[in-house]
């Protein structure tokens, strides 16, 4: 399982760069750019993975069973919500960037905003 | 009790609070921002002075009551406190500077600039990794924001290549953070680094990913395009603060960091951090918007503070002292500069001409630009030294190779900036205010308080022995709005003040330079009371060169001395940068002499290190192993100062178009500076070799040979002040080459020939600068005749040149007497034909001279010409006066010199009987030859006033043309290309090899720097390509073991 998921993850890192690197359109860097963010999320549950353990959500049967033997690692729950967030602003803000070169010079194509001065 | 979480709530609450009251951004948005910087300005500073007292101990405080990895802790210490005063302070400034920005674009802009300050705040207190990305994103979406204030495509493409590029930083950051929580089960610093080194550091990607991210944050050359594009693009207010606080937050969290990476990474962040500072100066050679070389000068200075951290050979000490000077000097003066940017609104290097009417701005960008290349009194001073020092202590040539030669670079693009904004002539249309605002001053008053926290550092010993020269440079500053003449006035009075204090203690050497130096600057500064109107800068830069110059004699430290050297240069910079047309003489001058003072630094380094960090002059005698190469460092220091061939270059253009009071100096005073150096380095270390080679046997053929081209070159020359200046490096040379023999004699002979050089070449500068000021020209062959409209400045010329050829009675006799007897003592015969040759033709050119300006036929547009101004006079006959003096009865000066050389060199001393000298192959008697002379002179001189009745009389007119038809104006002077014969015969002797070896040499530099700005294409995909190939690169380099 979490071999499954990790090299998931590291092929949509490497997708997404692909992407990045290759596509001349703004937009389709920009969703390179999300494919490998979302490798990196992917990874880093998967790294907070146990074996036939259930999501870190404490309930009052949960703290009776002993929450330490029940659920798996909550750190890397936390800290991918927190990069999800910070993952969406940044697309939003590429988003933007892409809105207002389009509106500016016209075009979505990275090699002819280079050439324009 | 206030609470490091402050620093985050109270920029956070503020940008609430505002962004609740809609867009208008006015007086009371502004109080609010305003006030929340000042709030966490305050703050820092009451744990700065808490922690300084002993009030409070670091600490570590954590969120939401739990610890960590459940909570995030935030570490409060001195580093951190300090960082965060920086950061705030520079915030808080910013925030005036970009006041009409947030007017135009609303308060959500000023939120934005808010959320940046919130987020470099984090950057510095978190101890926690994931934390670090936070902050980190949060501050790149920031600065991408801050970039649209301007608005522009371009700054839209610099803010989209931004965006990509520091996403990918992004990547790399969290995926080290959760590798290294997976190895460790830890993110704060504190608990990774309680785990076991083994599992920590081995082959762990957590670490090798960090470093990466850690890295690219302070944009390594050459994956650093996006960074720079900002650095262009935006408006320099944003430039200010991304690059005095972004960058000072991002070497905190590099230097906290660092030890989870493990010490495996060090010598790459050395290496990475040295190429980067190294090559980004070579590309700003290249460029000429300003805001662009302000911003590859940041990623270097920012490489150069990376590698101190990296740096194992320093102690702690040493590395706080280092990194926290760097650090606060740069971002205070990088702060400036783009603030001095943003204010003047002028974008290239030539545009800044606009300044060149506002002593203010002029002072400002100086002040800041002085400070950023590390000169004293600022403390990147000490700590380059510092620096130096200790990587000296071991097999780290290579680095100080790269640092000092950085350096260089760096120097090279920042001079010519400020000449161009003091000497350009460009128009510009953005016509600037005379006073400069508040935000572009007051770093330039925390800098001034640095140079006072400094007597908290071990250097505390330099400021309290100079605090007398220091005020005097400062008073000449402030005092600057007066009138020339009274501030002359004050310089005089204040060298002889100066002279009758330090009297006492000057001993030998010292005393005769301090005669040179202080007296001699007294003679010289009287013709400055010709001058009418303020002459502002004239008098602060003669102050720092005089202080400079009186440094050297009083230091009993090389740092002391290194940092009075230093001033010397800036001064003597500044007063020849005064002339019309020495802008690139000036710069050449400049970057001569800093080539030179970084050689004379790494010896000095090596010194140090001999002798187990002693700085006492003394220890030049204990060299240790590496004697032989100090000796050959410090050399190529003092030789650039003495213009030795092949270093020779800068001077015929320096000396020549500085103003006509100035040249004198920088020729007759400045150049004794050399000398003194030398004579130091040759008392201190005595014989040298490397090798089989005698060092000084090389020096003595280096003088000859100088002597010569410095000869032959001033024959040849047209120009009357060129002439001169290269006549002083033929007569430097002939110094080289007495001091050079090492022998009682010799030493005594250069002395003289020293002292000679003094007088004479003031003499004649002076008087040759008087005519330039008359007949506007310095073309000898567009002058002629002028003897009978000028007769003081003709006879000034004549004993000038009598002296200078070394015939019979002045001085320059006694001179070359001497020379001749050491030269058979020494049995130098090669170099003796040499320097007698040289001394030939001495002959031709004085005899050019005097023969071309005086004598022959008046020009016709000089008919009105009068006498030289007379306190142009004044100096000229007080020198008159010495010389005739010192001729006559050389004993007075020579027996006191002889009688302590003898300490130096007891044997083949000169026997003295009243004004007769015999020395082992004859005698000399300077009272009888003058009485000779004088006699047989007179004795012409009546003959021919006799015989001259019976001339007759013709008009000037009264000629006809032999045959020749002139085909250009000047071909109908006999005194153009006077030389012509010797020229096709010798002419070779000067081809400018040297010249040519200079230029080819910064030709191909620029080349090297076009080339690799190529890579910087504006395309933030070639920027991500640099940014893999940097990782990957570091990757193997790393694997392969380095």
């Amino acid at each position: 399982m979490i071999t499954i998921t990790l090299t998931t993850g590291s092929l949509l890192i490497l997708l997404g760069l692909y992407a990045l690197l290759t596509r001349d359109n703004l937009l389709r860097i920009i969703i390179g750019f999300s494919l490998a963010n979302t490798g990196v999320h992917l990874i880093i549950v998967s790294f907070g993975y146990l074996k036939n353990r259930t999501a870190p959500i404490l309930n009052d049967t949960m703290i009776a069973a002993g929450p330490e033997t029940q659920i798996v690692d909550p750190l890397p729950q936390a800290l991918v919500l927190t990069a999800i967030v910070i993952g969406f602003a940044i697309t939003a803000f590429l988003l933007v960037f892409a809105l207002r070169l389009y509106h500016t010079y016209g075009t979505l194509s990275l090699s002819k905003l280079v050439e324009k001065s | 009790m206030t609470q490091p979480i402050l620093f985050i709530a109270l920029p956070l609450l503020a940008t609430f609070f505002t962004g609740l009251t809609g867009k208008r951004y006015g007086k009371f948005q502004s109080a609010v921002m305003n006030l929340a910087l000042a709030g966490t300005v305050l703050i820092s500073a009451y744990y700065v002075s808490a922690f300084v007292s002993g009030t409070r101990q670091p600490y570590t405080a954590s969120t939401a009551g739990s610890l960590p990895p459940f909570s995030i802790a935030f570490r409060m210490a001195l580093p951190e406190a300090l960082t965060l005063l920086l950061i705030n302070g520079l915030g808080l400034l910013g925030l005036s500077a970009l006041k009409t920005t947030f007017r135009q674009k609303g308060t959500l802009s000023a939120v934005t600039y808010l959320l940046y300050f919130m987020a470099l705040n984090g950057i510095v207190l978190t101890r926690d990794l994931f934390n670090y990305f936070v902050f980190i994103e949060i501050s790149s979406v920031a600065l991408a924001g801050m970039v649209l204030f301007k608005e522009s495509g371009r700054c839209l493409k610099a803010g989209f290549s931004w965006m990509m590029a520091t996403g990918v930083i992004s990547i790399f950051l969290i995926l080290s953070a959760i590798l290294i929580y997976v190895r460790t089960g830890a993110l704060d610093i504190d608990n990774i680094l309680l785990t076991d080194p083994l599992v920590l550091y081995s082959g762990s990607a957590g670490a090798f990913f960090l470093f990466l991210a850690l890295i690219f944050e302070l944009k390594p050359f050459p994956a650093n395009g996006w960074a720079l594009d900002v650095y262009e693009n935006a408006s320099p207010a944003v430039s200010a603060v991304f690059s005095g606080a972004g960058i000072t937050a991002g070497l905190f969290a590099l230097y906290k960091f660092l030890p989870i990476v493990g010490d495996r990474w060090l010598f790459p962040l050395i290496i990475i951090g040295l190429v980067t500072f190294l090559f980004s100066n070579i590309l700003a050679l290249k460029q000429h918007i300003v805001n662009r070389m302000l911003g590859y000068s940041s990623v270097g200075q920012a490489g150069l503070i990376a590698a101190v951290f990296g740096m194992g050979v320093l102690s702690k000490e040493d590395m706080f002292f280092i990194a926290a000077s760097l650090m606060a000097v740069h971002a205070l003066a990088k702060g400036g500069l783009f603030w001095l940017s943003h204010h003047t609104g002028y974008t290239s290097v030539y545009e800044w001409a606009g300044i060149r009417h506002k002593p203010l701005f002029i002072f400002l960008l100086g002040f800041y630009i002085f400070a950023l290349l590390g000169f004293p009194p600022f403390p990147s001073f000490f700590a380059k030294w510092s620096l130096i020092s200790a990587l000296a202590a071991g097999p780290y040539g290579w680095m100080m190779a790269a640092i000092l030669l950085g350096s260089l670079l760096e120097a090279a693009w920042m001079i010519r900036w400020f000449g161009f904004a003091v000497k350009g002539n460009e128009q510009t249309a953005n016509e600037i205010q005379k006073t400069p605002p508040v935000y572009t001053l007051v770093p330039a008053l925390l800098l001034l308080g640095l140079i006072l926290l400094l007597n908290r550092s071990r250097f505390a010993f330099i400021l309290t022995n100079a605090w007398i020269p220091l005020l005097f440079i400062t008073g000449f500053f402030l005092l600057d709005f007066l009138p020339a003449r009274v501030k002359n006035t004050f310089m005089i009075g204040g060298l002889g003040l100066y002279f009758y204090f330090l009297y006492p203690t000057l001993t030998e050497f010292r005393l005769i330079f301090a005669i040179i130096f202080l007296l001699g600057g007294m003679i010289l500064l009287l013709a400055g009371y010709h001058y009418k109107g303020r002459r502002i800068g004239f008098y602060p830069s003669s102050a720092l060169m005089y202080s400079g110059l009186v440094g050297l004699l009083t230091a009993g430290t090389t740092v002391e001395f290194f940092f009075w050297w230093e001033l010397m240069t800036l001064g003597s910079y500044f007063l020849i940068l005064r002339g019309k047309k020495s802008l690139p003489h000036a710069l050449s001058y400049f970057l001569f002499s800093m080539g030179g003072a970084y050689t004379m630094l790494s010896g000095f380094g090596l010194l140090a290190a001999a002798n187990q960090g002693s700085l006492a002059l003394e220890t030049l005698s204990s060299g240790g192993p590496f004697q032989a190469v100090i000796f050959i460092l410090l050399a190529l220091g003092f030789l650039t100062k003495t213009a030795t061939v092949p270093l020779h270059i800068w001077l015929p253009g320096a000396h020549s178009e500085a103003e006509s009071d100035v040249s004198p100096v920088v020729s007759a005073v400045l150049l004794k500076a050399g000398v003194f150096g030398l004579i130091l380095l040759m008392a201190g270390m005595g014989p040298q070799s490397l090798g089989r080679v005698n060092l000084y046997t090389a020096l003595g053929w280096l003088g000859a040979i100088t002597a010569l081209i410095g000869n032959l070159s001033a024959i040849f020359e047209e120009d009357a002040k060129r002439l001169l200046a290269y006549s002083s490096i033929g007569q430097l040379g002939y110094v080289l080459f007495a001091l050079a023999m090492m022998n009682h004699l010799g030493w005594l002979t250069a002395t003289v020939f020293a002292l000679n050089h003094f007088l004479i070449k003031a003499l004649l500068f002076l008087a040759i600068g008087g005519v330039v000021m008359r007949v506007k020209t310095r073309n000898m062959y567009e002058m002629g005749g002028l003897i009978k409209k000028m007769p003081l400045s003709f006879i000034s010329v004549m004993i000038g040149i009598i002296a200078l050829s070394g015939v019979p009675p002045l001085t320059g006799f006694a001179g070359k007497w001497l020379s001749y007897n050491a030269t058979v003592l020494s049995g130098w015969y090669f170099q003796g034909v040499i320097i007698n040759f040289a001394g030939l033709v001495t002959f031709l050119y004085c005899f050019r001279l005097i023969f071309t300006i005086f004598l022959g036929q008046l020009k016709d547009q000089h008919r009105q010409v009068k006498e030289a101004p007379f306190w142009m006079m004044v100096p000229q006959i007080i020198l008159m006066g010495v010389i005739l003096f010192i001729s006559t009865v050389p004993n007075v000066a020579l027996k006191p010199v002889g009688t302590f050389l003898t300490r130096y060199f007891p044997e083949h001393a000169l026997v003295w009987d009243g004004p007769m000298a015999r020395s082992l192959y004859g005698y000399w008697n300077g009272y009888m030859i003058m009485l000779v002379t004088g006699v047989v002179f007179a004795a012409v001189f009546f003959w021919l006033f006799f015989i001259n009745r019976k001339a007759v009389k013709i008009k000037q007119f009264n000629i006809v043309f032999a045959g020749e038809r002139p085909s250009r104006p000047e071909l109908t002077h006999f005194a153009y290309n006077f030389f012509a014969p010797y020229q096709k015969a010798l002419g070779f002797l000067v081809a400018p090899v040297s010249t040519d070896f200079w230029n080819r040499l910064s030709e191909g530099t620029h080349a090297i720097a076009g080339f690799i700005a190529r890579l910087f294409s504006g395309n933030g995909q070639s920027y991500v390509i640099h940014q893999i190939l940097f990782a990957v690169l570091v990757f193997f380099l790393v694997l392969g073991g380095i």
